[in-house]
């Protein structure tokens, strides 16, 4: 059997989908069929092989019988949130919290595309692109469906959790968030995995978001297990909108967040920032692509990341600067540290520029930690351990504090530390 | 904002017909276009190489012949058809060569124009010129002087014939038959360049220098050049292309090899003003080229590049820092206007300890033009402190060119330190608001403002070479900004 064939059917479909759903799953297949797919001489994909994932075959669950007692939904402890879960790709409905207010819409993705809510079931068109879009399209199952009206403000974020778990189980959950002109929403997207649990969560995200209207992304990877890990989210932009997304990949086995936004309304304004800090044998991959179509947009673009013991990490960073759209002032920066011997990073920060009258910086570092600081802090008192741990704080406290919910900052902190044994 | 005149300054610029195109007409010896097995056994009997030459064309030929070739620049140009190339064109010569006065006078003249007259070389540069002219040496000068020292500087297909020891042990060491597409096709079909060997703790007391000239219509140019420096040793070596004004895209896949053994430093500069095609985008050269160092322990190998001509350009003159302490350099000046496309960074595969690198890339990009770099920064696990500090700036003239930075920065080692900056912006209006306050009139403070962006690589280049290289940017861009 040859490597495309067998990648074409390596993940098995329980339930069929159903209802208006089948016709982008047929279109899936069929880009699984026409796309190629991803090798290490692919471009994009040269840093991130696919190859262990492609290996033993996967399938999808079928709806749980309820919430895992061993889980909380809410996994953020103080936050006050509106709450949808999901385990495997399924809504687990007992376990919800949706908002109900005039001008909100929340529900699960499947339930609105039932209702007629979603007429464009493939917006994005990710599934047109990337084998890996194709292969979630697929097999697309359910997730979060968010419309906010105009002028209206969500008095409370939404927290998305996807609970993973299982024996070689594929989870393609899909979101779809509208932010109306002038509105304004917060979500939180959580993702978990049992401890033992293997296989792929791919999955996608699309975004609108209106003339003068906010969106404010808190994204949170924390999996046990050997997960391989997909991500794409998908934005688009109005008139003096803002989109921010702060990206914390606390853990995870294998993970490939591909972020694109575009901007479409002129005097846009984008937030891209994230942190990394694998271990072990972790990889963890951020590709982001920063599309400037129109004038006078800003966006800002900050990664950084620590390398623990063997573990790989690849930061690809794109910003485009259409020939229409002067006056873009776009900043990108990426800071690494490689920490231990047998860790490494490959960074690749782009830049394409089609505009003159444009402001576009971009760097990028790779280092350690610094001697001279380390000694300052020894030579007061404080241990190498805890001097260290104090630097990591202040290196990825930067990433942090800009987040929009305070507990989910304060809990990725304590996740971290608890996991690189600062405490 | 627009200035008075603006429109004026542009069209003289973009206007301004390419300088150097003019065509001698010399008897040449040309072989049939087409690529095959017989041309290459043709090329080798006609400079009458020894077998293993031979057989290790053909090897690189069948390598060729299963290779594809490269997608991945930010590129688009129709590919050239490989068998309508004419791969071999000597210029015929009447005699042998007692002296300089026996140099065919056509070929005088044409070195007259381009000003680069051996006599004045001689006597007020000191510069020993290895002049090639479609692929063959005509005319080599300060020999003598060299040899004194023990330096060879000679033609490849002379280096062939005297030093096969030489050539046969660093052949193909640094660039291999597999490297690339084009790097592939040259060690088919090279048909001539510079050989350089400086031995072991010498010290070139000049500049070493060759021009490159693409002159029949047709004919690929397909240099190889060589230089090794033994231990200890020191040279500079400088490289300048021009070429006529021709209608067909002319193809030019050279291969540069430097070897710098223990202690040993070299430096290599260019200045590229080849044919870039007319305004319409019409014409000009392709030049695909590749270009690798190796060093050795506590040597150093310095590359300065002033690129302002070719059609399209695929160029990444690159260090392969082997040895200990070892030092790499890439200094870069890029310029594009109307339908130019570049392609152009540099490679620094760091393997030894300590070993450093320093990239400072220039882009200026004006008319329709697409200027990119692309640079890889590859540090291996057992480089420990390794260091590379890179800068990559990006000028904008017009609002129809485009720049892009393309970096790929690849860490395996946790001592390592590497920096990477790039910037890209307009050219400022207020520097040329304040110059304009001071009656400087705007192409001159234009002319000031590039060359002093690019003043950190225009440094690097030798004296003689400096100037010329800000004649040519002034001729590429003076004044036209947007």
């Amino acid at each position: 059997m040859s490597q495309s064939s067998a990648a074409q059917d390596f993940v098995a479909n329980v339930q069929a989908p159903q209802g208006a759903v089948a016709s982008l799953a047929q279109e899936g297949q069929e880009g699984m069929g026409a796309l190629p797919v991803p090798t290490r001489k692919s471009e994009r994909w040269k840093y991130s092989p696919i190859t262990a994932m492609l290996a033993r075959p996967l399938r999808t669950a079928t709806a749980p019988e309820g919430w895992p007692g061993d889980v909380e939904p809410n996994p953020v402890p103080g936050l006050d949130a509106y709450r949808i879960v999901l385990v495997n790709g399924h809504v687990v409905p007992e376990a919800c919290d949706l908002p109900v207010a005039d001008g909100v819409v929340c529900m699960p993705w499947c339930q609105a595309v039932e209702e007629g809510h979603l007429a464009d079931l493939d917006w994005s068109g990710y599934h047109r692109r990337e084998w890996v879009g194709a292969v979630h399209a697929a097999h697309a199952q359910d997730g979060m469906f968010l419309h906010v009206a105009q002028g209206v403000t969500l008095d409370r974020p939404v927290l998305v959790h996807h609970h993973t778990t299982g024996d070689q189980v594929a989870a393609c959950p899909r979101h779809r968030i509208v932010v109306e002109d002038q509105a304004h929403a917060e979500v939180v997207l959580w993702h978990s995995a049992s401890n033992g649990a293997t296989g792929m969560v791919n999955g996608v995200l699309e975004a609108c978001v209106g003339a003068g209207a906010r969106l404010g992304l808190d994204k949170v990877q924390h999996e046990e297990g050997e997960v391989f890990h997909l991500a794409h989210e998908h934005v688009t932009q109005g008139k003096d909108s803002t989109f921010r997304i702060h990206s914390m990949t606390v853990k995870g086995h294998w993970v490939r967040n591909e972020l694109n936004a575009v901007q479409e309304g002129q005097g846009a304004h984008t937030i891209m920032h994230g942190a990394y800090l694998p271990k072990d044998r972790e990889h963890v991959d951020n590709h982001t692509t920063m599309d400037h179509t129109v004038p006078n947009c800003t966006s800002s673009e900050l990664y950084k990341g620590i390398l623990y013991d063997r573990s790989t990490g690849v930061f690809n960073g794109k910003v485009f600067v259409r020939q229409e759209a002067q006056l873009t002032n776009a900043y990108q920066q990426n800071a690494n540290i490689v920490a231990d011997a047998g860790a490494s990073i490959n960074a690749k920060p782009e830049l394409e520029i089609y505009a003159d009258d444009v402001k576009c910086s971009h760097g990028c570092t790779v280092g350690q930690f610094d001697e001279e600081a380390l000694f300052y802090l020894k030579s007061r008192g404080i241990g190498d351990k805890a001097a260290r741990a104090l630097m990591v704080q202040a290196f990825i406290g930067d990433v942090l504090e800009g987040m929009g919910q305070e507990e989910v900052a304060q809990e990725v902190e304590t996740l971290l530390a608890d996991r690189h044994g600062w405490s | 904002m627009a200035y008075d005149g603006e429109d004026k300054i542009l069209e003289e610029v973009t206007g301004k017909a390419y300088e150097f195109g003019f065509t001698t007409d010399i008897d040449s010896d040309k072989a049939p276009a087409g690529l095959n097995e017989d041309i290459i056994r043709l090329i080798s009997a006609k400079k009458n190489e020894p077998d293993w030459l031979l057989e290790w064309r053909l090897n690189a030929f069948k390598v060729w012949t299963d290779m594809v070739e490269p997608e991945w620049p930010h590129l688009q140009y129709e590919k050239p058809d490989f068998q309508a190339i004419s791969y071999y064109a000597a210029p015929k010569q009447k005699k042998e060569l007692a002296s300089m006065d026996d140099v065919d006078p056509e070929l005088r003249k044409t070195m007259d124009k381009l000003g680069i007259s051996l006599e004045e070389q001689k006597r007020l540069s000191g510069v020993a010129v290895d002049f090639v002219m479609d692929s063959v040496s005509v005319a080599t000068s300060f020999k003598d002087k060299l040899a004194e020292l023990g330096i060879i500087f000679c033609s490849m297909s002379e280096a062939v014939q005297e030093h096969p020891e030489l050539v046969r042990k660093h052949l193909g060491t640094v660039v291999p038959v597999r490297d690339n597409f084009y790097a592939a096709l040259n060690s088919a079909v090279f048909t001539d360049g510079s050989f350089c060997y400086i031995p072991k703790g010498v010290k070139c007391p000049m500049e070493l220098s060759t021009y490159f000239r693409i002159n029949e219509s047709g004919t690929g140019q397909f240099e190889r050049t060589l230089v090794v420096a033994d231990e200890s040793s020191y040279v500079s070596y400088l490289e300048g292309c021009t070429a006529p004004q021709r209608d067909e895209n002319q193809l030019h896949a050279a291969v540069v090899e430097l070897v710098a053994l223990d202690g040993a430093e070299i430096k290599y500069s260019t200045v590229q003003n080849w044919y870039p095609g007319d305004e319409e985008g019409k014409g000009g050269v392709f030049n695909f080229v590749t270009k690798r160092g190796i060093c050795h322990t506590r040597s150093k190998i310095s590359w300065t590049q002033v690129e302002t001509g070719s059609a399209v350009t695929w160029k990444y003159p690159s260090c392969i820092l082997k040895g200990d302490d070892s030092v790499g350099e890439f200094y870069s000046v890029a310029v594009t206007n109307n339908f130019q496309q570049a392609d152009t960074g540099t490679k620094m595969v760091h393997l030894g300890k300590r070993t450093r690198s320093t990239i400072i890339s220039k882009g200026i990009s004006a008319g329709k033009s697409q200027n990119s770099y692309r640079g890889l920064v590859q540090i291996m696990p057992n480089a420990d402190k390794a260091r590379n500090f890179s800068q990559c700036d990006s000028l904008l003239m017009t609002d129809q060119c485009g720049a892009h930075t393309f970096p790929y920065i690849e860490t395996k080692n946790p001592t390592a330190q590497v920096e990477h900056e790039a910037t890209t912006s307009k050219i400022g209006e207020d520097q040329i608001f304040y110059c304009l306050q001071r009656g400087i009139d705007e192409e001159q403070a234009i002319s000031l403002i590039v060359n002093g962006y690019a003043k950190e690589v225009l440094n690097k280049l030798p004296m003689e070479f400096a100037v010329e290289a800000q004649k040519l940017l002034a001729i590429s861009l003076e004044g036209s900004v947007g």
